[in-house]
């Protein structure tokens, strides 16, 4: 039980540099992967809590988080794919075609 | 929490599973065809029937409030009204579609049931009572929009602006999802309302606060307010023109009512309305950067959909304006719902009018290609100058009503003032940027130039003359919706 504070600041962390890596990594894919970092530090943080509270509702929604997570990654991939067949790249900063 | 769901639940979510069930069918459809020639008309019809069984349950709802799956969903008049304003955007932005899809040939016929099943996320986050439920109905109604914003897979433009969107998009789920995780960890709970009844006890509490901020920040997301838009004019652009429409009409008053359903519960405590980490500070600043901003960078562009887009932030500065005007005068959201239904309205009216005016490989959205369109095509112009009047706030529109009743309410409140006069002196600088297409439809001479050719649709001319009736009588007999604005209060 004591290891609740550790979890939440691991998860923090973790939200953390899912955050930095959205910002300055410069590979589609690799945003992709620090968005679901973002996700699993919610999930993370849910699981802490509800341990340390002692119910279930943390697990529920952790659950639900997962399976949104996995819906969102379906069709931010198949975005990415109409991206790479259109652009031939996934590197950020070649998506400037509407830039003012 | 402790009660089971009853079967008669079922019956309650009506509106919400028929719009589902009628998106299967509407696939189904679009299976057993291979023409996807008349899914639009379908989809539409669908939405008719939707909009048809919400105005009943509208109409027979008893209680003010009505707790549903235990009280996951919430059935008040509030939430049945912004479910008519999704089902009314659907309906015109299928219609729209339709032609504007036959037009240019791009999409696949899921296309229809995707814009169906995003109409029900947002009437999922309308009828939340519980974050589960806010969670699943954003991101319901957010993957089928990056979807539809990237469906023209032939054009960079529409890819790219997918893929922004979507980035930005996930981080605020993410955001939004830590927050609630913060949330629960201060309260112990997900329900809006329990979270809300527990607020007291955690006034100082780090979680809490943070917790807030974050589910607010992904709501300003949403809605699109001003340091969180920079997503909204690439956005805007590069989607196909009934889907910038949509997202402008529908997915913001999903954010803006996911807001207000916010700022009456887990904001509502005192302590956070006015004390020194107060929200409505913050969201006075939103406010007023978001209207200025808007309408400042929109004075300057001159492809007409990148103009909708920024007029549609300024826009959300003033519906902020009424946000904030809810909790301050006693949670009376009529003010706010009326100008949603007209801004939904109007700006799908004035996106159809962009898609109508574009043919195949020339969609036509600069301004110069406009010119002259006035004297060819006399109903459209006309049509176009309703609803640029209507955005603007000019008389006889629903717009002008709108505002004034959003800006007359919220007077109420000395502290609200200020922000009134800017919101007033911004809503002149905009009608500067929306006369600019009826100059260039009316009194510029197109010369030897090419110029536009529109598309022949007559579910589009359909869609079109809809809209501009509803903003034409909105504005000349406003007194029905007006006072059904005004019953569609949020259940306590």
């Amino acid at each position: 039980m004591t290891m609740i504070n550790e979890l939440l600041v691991f998860a923090a962390v973790l939200f953390v540099i899912g955050v930095i890596g959205v910002i300055i990594r410069r590979n589609t894919l690799i945003v992709l992967m620090s968005v679901e970092l973002m996700l699993n530090a919610a999930n993370l943080t849910f699981i802490a809590f509800s341990r340390a509270r002692g119910d279930v509702l943390g697990h529920g929604f952790t659950l639900m988080i997962i399976a949104l997570a996995a819906a969102e990654a379906a069709v931010g991939l198949a975005i990415v794919v109409a991206v790479f067949r259109s652009h031939k790249t996934v590197n950020v900063d070649k998506f400037n075609l509407m830039k003012r | 929490m402790s009660s089971a769901f009853k079967m008669a639940d079922f019956s309650f979510a009506a509106p919400i599973i028929f719009v589902a069930l009628w998106a299967c069918v509407v696939l189904l459809a679009s299976a057993f065809s291979t023409k996807s020639s008349k899914l639009g008309p379908l989809t539409a019809f669908g939405f008719v029937i939707g909009l048809v069984i919400t105005g009943y349950f509208w109409t027979a709802l008893e209680q003010p409030r009505m707790s549903v799956f235990s009280g996951m969903l919430v059935l008040d008049r509030f939430s049945l009204f912004l479910d008519m304003i999704f089902l009314l955007a659907g309906l015109l932005t299928s219609l729209v579609a339709h032609g504007y899809v036959e037009e240019h040939g791009f999409a696949e016929s899921e296309f229809y049931a995707v814009i169906a099943l995003s109409v029900v996320g947002m009437m999922l986050m309308g009828h939340a009572g519980d974050f589960i439920i806010v969670v699943i109905g954003l991101e319901t109604m957010s993957l089928g929009v990056y979807s539809l914003v990237a469906s023209w897979t032939d054009k960079r433009k529409s890819t790219e602006a997918g893929l922004k969107y979507f980035v930005m998009g996930a981080v605020a789920s993410g955001f939004l999802v830590y927050g609630i995780a913060l949330l629960y960890g201060a309260t112990g709970s997900t329900r809006l309302l329990v979270i809300t009844s527990r607020a007291a006890a955690h006034i100082g509490d780090p979680l809490y606060i943070i917790g807030l901020f974050m589910v607010f920040g992904a709501l300003a997301f949403k809605v699109a307010l001003v340091p969180f838009h920079m997503w909204t004019p690439d956005a805007y652009e590069g989607a196909p023109t009934p889907i910038t429409g949509f997202m402008a009409a529908a997915v913001k008053t999903a954010g803006f009512g996911l807001l207000v359903r916010a700022v009456s519960t887990i904001f509502s405590g005192e302590s956070f309305a006015y004390g020194s980490t107060g929200w409505i500070n913050i969201a006075w600043m939103l406010s007023m950067l978001t209207m200025t901003v808007g309408n400042v960078l929109a004075l300057r562009q001159t492809n007409i959909k990148r103009m909708l887009a920024y007029s549609s932030i300024a826009h959300a500065g003033y519906i902020m304006l009424g946000v904030i005007a809810i909790p301050v005068l006693g949670l009376d959201p009529s003010a706010v719902l009326l100008y949603l239904l007209q801004y939904a309205v109007t700006t799908i009216g004035a996106f159809g009018v962009v898609a109508w005016v574009g043919r195949r490989d020339a969609e036509n959205t600069g301004l110069e290609q406009w010119a002259g369109l006035g004297a060819r095509k006399p109903a459209a112009a006309l049509a176009m100058t309703i609803f640029m009047l209507s955005l603007g706030g000019i008389p006889p529109t629903a717009g002008f009503f709108a505002k004034l009743y959003l800006f007359k309410s919220a007077m109420g409140h000395p502290s609200l003032l200020i922000l009134v006069v800017i919101a007033a002196i911004n809503s002149v600088i905009s009608i500067f940027y929306y006369l600019k297409p009826i100059v260039a439809m009316y009194f510029r001479d197109a010369g030897g130039e090419p110029i536009a050719e529109p598309m022949r649709s007559s579910s589009l001319s359909v869609a079109i003359t809809l809209a501009a009736i509803i903003v034409f009588l909105l504005g000349m007999v406003p007194g029905s919706a007006l006072e059904m604005a005004i019953k569609s209060t949020i259940g306590g």
